[in-house]
């Protein structure tokens, strides 16, 4: 996030003499199109948000200036806390597992697969959207009806809660998404691989190197770029994790999986808070910014071993 | 690399053999839900919970299917657990493609023209720009889309095209992220040599760079595709109107009715298995293109 | 900025009628929907000028559709409204008072005792009342005609939380396990059931309608001092020995399917599946269980309790009107046709819900029978005095819901004592109406 620092400065076109100004009024005039849309939809309703979560609005009247009160009450609140920390968890358990299984993905497909449908089969999952996907999973994974309970049982093995056990629930949520994204991941990682120069993983193969030895010992440092960039979308997906709660838990069972975009949502739209909502929401932001910062900060941001 | 070029041969079998067990099980963990998924579709409602914990429907019909494609009267589908109101499908596709090219087109065009800028031009607050639209990415979306229903009711585009597309089509945070760090790694031997032979700046960008960037793009474009297609929020939000209904948001009739009540599970999970198979194929085919692209543009 | 916070100034710029005025009208329940579409049709034809367009929504998204409406003026402008929801939105100025409409055309209360006044507030009026529901068992006819019990025992019930009456009884002996044993036999397993005697919704809500509010108010417990009372007695020893007489039925002796089986595909799922003999449920769902399960299902009135008498709870929708309609009159002409005798008669012959006029229910028992569905195990207990009680209205409505589903949901999963988390729970209740 430091991108003076990252990014190598761009001398391509200064050294054939153009002007400064020609290629800063190209520049911005490439950026103009985005600048709008980010400008419209994004600037805009955070600013805006920002000025809510100063007020105490409940969508229905109009919002009176509270101060800090809001902020003051989001520390001060044990939910809140809870929620983060569950939040915490859930990324802890997604996103190390998520991130391995999109590089082994991407690799075999990039490596191991040459068909494109064997390809897309791999990353199904990732076609299906967040909704139906834990839908589907409340059915496999039901402790009554469910077929995965069924199979447990005929090999007879204990029947499992999953969702609705105060334990398992987090760690069935995770699982859940780690499912559906580890396709995501996947083709993230494969763009990557696509960068890779083939010479390089002929020079190894006439060098007698194994798969095995080719993978950690070149695909992965060449990956690096773009395992920042998957880790950096990622987590901050991962702490955004919305839809498979509000489909398979609702929160539940007491709690266990009241994830913070959830309790954030719980009182904008149920409780009708949205000022509070809107400041916790600042919150989480917050929180994000300085998680980027600090990975950027460890990977080494942008600078690709390659180019 | 210290291998013994002896045994080589044996190795690397031992390895593939390795992926390929993993490959399939993958697959198999891939495909059992979408089995099951296809197995309720099949299933009639009066089966559907005995039959449950079983691998196949008990006693298959096509009749959800049919529901789905509107293809039996109001009447059979509400005896059949439906809403007995007509989904009207092949507009929802077509809906559903309009809504997902536009948005593919449109933000992989602008996103990629911004993150050239970002990556190779030089211009005032290049650096603060870009760690804005980087910073956008973390916003909880809670706060964005009540104020962006606003916007669009403000243009007067609910119900449209126009404002469903809207929020997505100049950028995403993420797209514009993504494609600048692939530009970055392009080697810059090539445009510096079109911009000694007089190219512009855009024609750089539009003859040399995006040829060369072809996996890329298509790899976004592809999740861009499946993001889009699988959108349901703000397109439910904004077009309310059936003549605007995309895919998820026609398949919405099938979901929960009652606070206590039970969604048409077999209807849903019909009309999500054909919902599935477009963006199926589609990935396929984009997925051969950019092989061919890297062959073709040298990279393989 | 200022342009986009007020709400009155947002209302401003919806656009106003046509010609053909269009009254949007929306409602949740699908299966409702012929039956209101046919109304719509009947209005229309007596007033060509106005042109109804209902839209259903599923639970969820109807209710954050009307909300998003409020906020950005696009709300329909007549919408089913829910008891848990409307006082929020008429603290708020959202909806309509309809009382000085109902005083100009003298529109009469016609509807079943209760149902109106459910939706008044210090007189004003927020809805007519247009359907109605109870609570009744749900058996299955194939696992008591195997264990030999003749269905009409089961309308001769008695329940006490000490030892569960002639109820637990009942339960218990249509409790089967993997060998065959009875729930009163010496040697059931309670580890391997496979038949369980009832399935119960366990409602882990503060209104435990389907679920525990039959119960506990046979057992003498009340919500609270009646309508916008501001303060609850969840903290009553009644309401908590019922829920733990209800936990321990299904954690501690085997009788009951436990929570965490009903929790993910619901209650009625497992027992169209098969999984129990019996369940409870509202009269809204009785078509449902019809279709839904392969064998014959039956419907009984619930168990007398220690007060002497059998309840169930009442509860009632209305037809609201958002304020920020621009077609008051054209839209009260369509709520006034939607708690009329016509429209609600109509809604009747569809059998899918007890509309709240009498002759509407008269109808509606009239279809249920001409599909073979004896269903007046729910409608009995509006025809006896103090056999119901009202759905509990009060402000803050879900603020308690999400207290009580984390309080309920600790007893049910065995990881709370009743009596201690109900209590604790009720001191946080209160606490709001502070």
């Amino acid at each position: 996030m430091n991108p003076s620092e990252a990014t190598p400065e761009p001398t391509v076109f200064r050294t054939v003499n153009r002007s400064v100004r020609q290629e800063a009024i190209t520049g911005l005039l490439f950026v103009l199109p985005a600048f709008i849309g980010f400008v419209l939809f994004y600037l805009y309703p955070a600013i805006r948000g920002l000025w809510i979560s100063f007020t105490d609005w409940n969508m229905l009247r109009e919002p009176t200036f509270v101060g800090f009160e809001n902020y003051l009450q989001v520390f001060q609140d044990e939910k809140f806390w809870n929620a983060l920390w569950i939040t915490f968890k859930y990324v802890l358990l997604n996103i190390p597992i998520q991130t391995l299984l999109g590089i082994l993905l991407a690799v075999a497909m990039d490596r191991v697969v040459k068909s494109t449908v064997i390809r897309g089969l791999m990353i199904l999952p990732y076609l299906l959207s967040n909704v139906l996907v834990a839908l589907v999973f409340l059915w496999l994974l039901d402790p009554s009806l469910g077929i995965v309970n069924a199979g447990l049982q005929a090999l007879g093995l204990p029947k499992q809660d999953f969702f609705v056990s105060t334990d398992q629930a987090l760690p069935t949520v995770a699982f859940v998404n780690i499912w559906r994204h580890a396709g995501f991941t996947a083709l993230l990682f494969y763009a990557g691989l696509q960068s890779i120069p083939r010479s390089v993983y002929e020079a190894a193969k006439i060098d007698g190197a194994s798969e095995n030895q080719t993978f950690w010992r070149i695909t992965l440092p060449l990956l690096r770029p773009v395992t920042v960039f998957v880790a950096v979308t990622s987590i901050i997906g991962s702490f955004q994790i919305f839809d498979t709660v509000a489909v398979a838990t609702n929160g539940g069972p007491a709690d266990a999986t009241k994830v913070l975009v959830y309790y954030i949502y719980e009182n904008g739209f149920a409780f009708f808070k949205m000022g509070y909502a809107t400041a916790m929401s600042m919150v989480l932001f917050a929180i994000l910014i300085i998680f980027t910062l600090l990975q950027l900060k460890f990977f080494r941001a942008d600078q690709s071993d390659l180019a | 690399m210290t291998v013994q070029t002896a045994k080589p041969h044996k190795r690397f079998e031992w390895d593939r053999f390795f992926a390929w067990f993993g490959i399939t099980l993958v697959i198999l963990l891939s495909i059992f839900p979408i089995w099951i998924v296809l197995k309720t579709a099949l299933s009639s409602s009066t089966t559907l919970f005995e039959g449950a914990s079983r691998i196949l429907p008990s006693e298959p019909t096509l009749d959800n299917f049919k529901r789905v494609l509107g293809m039996v009267s109001a009447e059979e589908a509400l005896k059949a657990g439906g809403s007995g109101q007509s989904v009207n499908f092949l507009k929802a596709i077509k809906n559903s493609v309009v809504f997902t090219g536009l948005i593919v087109l449109g933000q992989t065009f602008f996103s990629a023209l911004a993150a050239y800028a970002f990556a190779r031009l030089k211009f005032p607050f290049r650096d603060q720009i870009f760690t804005l639209f980087l910073s956008a990415m973390m916003i909880p979306g809670i706060v964005l889309f009540i104020p962006n229903f606003i916007t669009i009711k403000n243009l007067g585009w609910l119900n449209t095209m126009q404002g469903m597309v809207a929020p997505y089509i100049l950028m995403t945070p993420f797209a514009v992220f993504f494609l600048r760090q692939f530009f970055l790694s392009i080697p810059r031997e090539t445009e510096e040599a079109a911009l000694l032979d007089g190219a512009s700046p855009f024609m750089i960008f539009w003859k040399i760079v995006l040829p060369m960037s072809q996996g890329p793009l298509a790899t976004l474009g592809i999740l861009t595709t499946i993001g889009m297609w699988n959108e349901f929020f703000w397109p439910y939000l904004i077009g309310k109107d059936e003549g605007v209904y995309t895919l998820p948001v026609a398949l919405q009739q099938f979901q929960t009715q009652t606070p206590q009540g039970s969604p048409d599970w077999t209807g849903l999970m019909a009309g999500a298995f054909l919902s599935i198979i477009p963006v199926f194929i589609l990935l396929v085919v984009m997925g051969k293109r950019v092989i061919e692209s890297l062959a073709f543009s040298g990279g393989k | 900025m200022k342009k986009f916070v007020t709400i009155s100034s947002i209302l401003a710029l919806t656009s106003s009628a046509h010609a053909a005025t269009t009254v949007d009208y929306w409602l949740w329940d699908s299966s409702q929907l012929p039956a209101y579409q046919q109304c719509a049709r009947d209005f229309q034809k007596l007033n060509p000028d106005i042109s109804i367009k209902i839209t259903q929504k599923g639970w969820d998204d109807y209710w954050t559709g009307i909300t998003t409406g409020f906020v950005a003026g696009t709300a329909p402008d007549v919408f089913t409204n829910h008891l848990s929801k409307y006082p929020e939105f008429a603290l708020n100025g959202q909806i309509v008072d309809i009382a000085p409409y109902i005083k100009k055309d003298g529109v009469k209360d016609i509807y079943l005792e209760g149902l109106y006044t459910l939706w008044g507030r210090d007189g004003k009026q927020y809805g007519l009342p247009k359907d109605w529901d109870t609570v009744a068992i749900i058996y299955n006819k194939d696992m008591l005609k195997k264990a030999g019990i003749d269905p009409k025992a089961l309308s001769n019930l008695k329940w006490n939380p000490k030892d569960g009456g002639t109820f637990e009884k009942l339960v218990a002996q249509l409790t089967l396990d993997q060998n065959g044993n009875n729930g009163l036999s010496k040697g059931f397993d309670k580890s391997k059931v496979k038949q369980y005697g009832l399935i119960n919704p366990w409602d882990p809500n503060p209104y435990g309608q389907t679920g525990w509010s039959w119960l506990a108010v046979s057992n003498g417990f009340k919500f609270n001092d009646g309508l916008y009372a501001t303060k609850y007695y969840y903290d009553d020893p009644k309401l908590a020995e019922t829920i733990q007489w209800l936990t321990d039925l299904a954690l501690k002796k085997g009788y009951l399917l436990p929570y965490k089986d009903t929790k993910g595909l619901g209650a009625n799922a497992n027992f169209v599946a098969g999984k129990g003999a019996m369940t409870t449920d509202g009269s809204w769902m009785i078509k449902w269980y019809i279709e839904n399960a392969k064998f014959d299902v039956g419907f009984a009135l619930l168990p007398v309790g220690p007060s002497g008498k059998r309840v169930s709870m009442f509860n009632g929708l209305a037809d609201s009107i958002w304020s920020g309609s621009k077609k008051k009159d054209e839209v009260w002409k369509w709520v006034k046709y939607l708690g009329s005798e016509a429209c609600e008669s109509a809604v009747g012959k569809f059998g899918v819900v007890f509309p709240a006029t009498k002759k509407g229910v008269s109808n509606a028992l009239a279809a249920h029978k001409k599909n073979g569905a004896d269903v007046s195990a729910f409608t009995k207990l509006t025809q006896t005095k103090g056999s119901t009680f009202l759905f509990p209205i009060t402000d803050n409505a879900s603020q308690i819901n999400s207290i009580m589903t984390t309080a309920l949901e600790n007893v049910y999963l065995g990881k709370a004592n009743a009596a201690e988390a109900l209590k604790e729970a009720n001191e946080k209740v209160n606490k709001l109406f502070k």
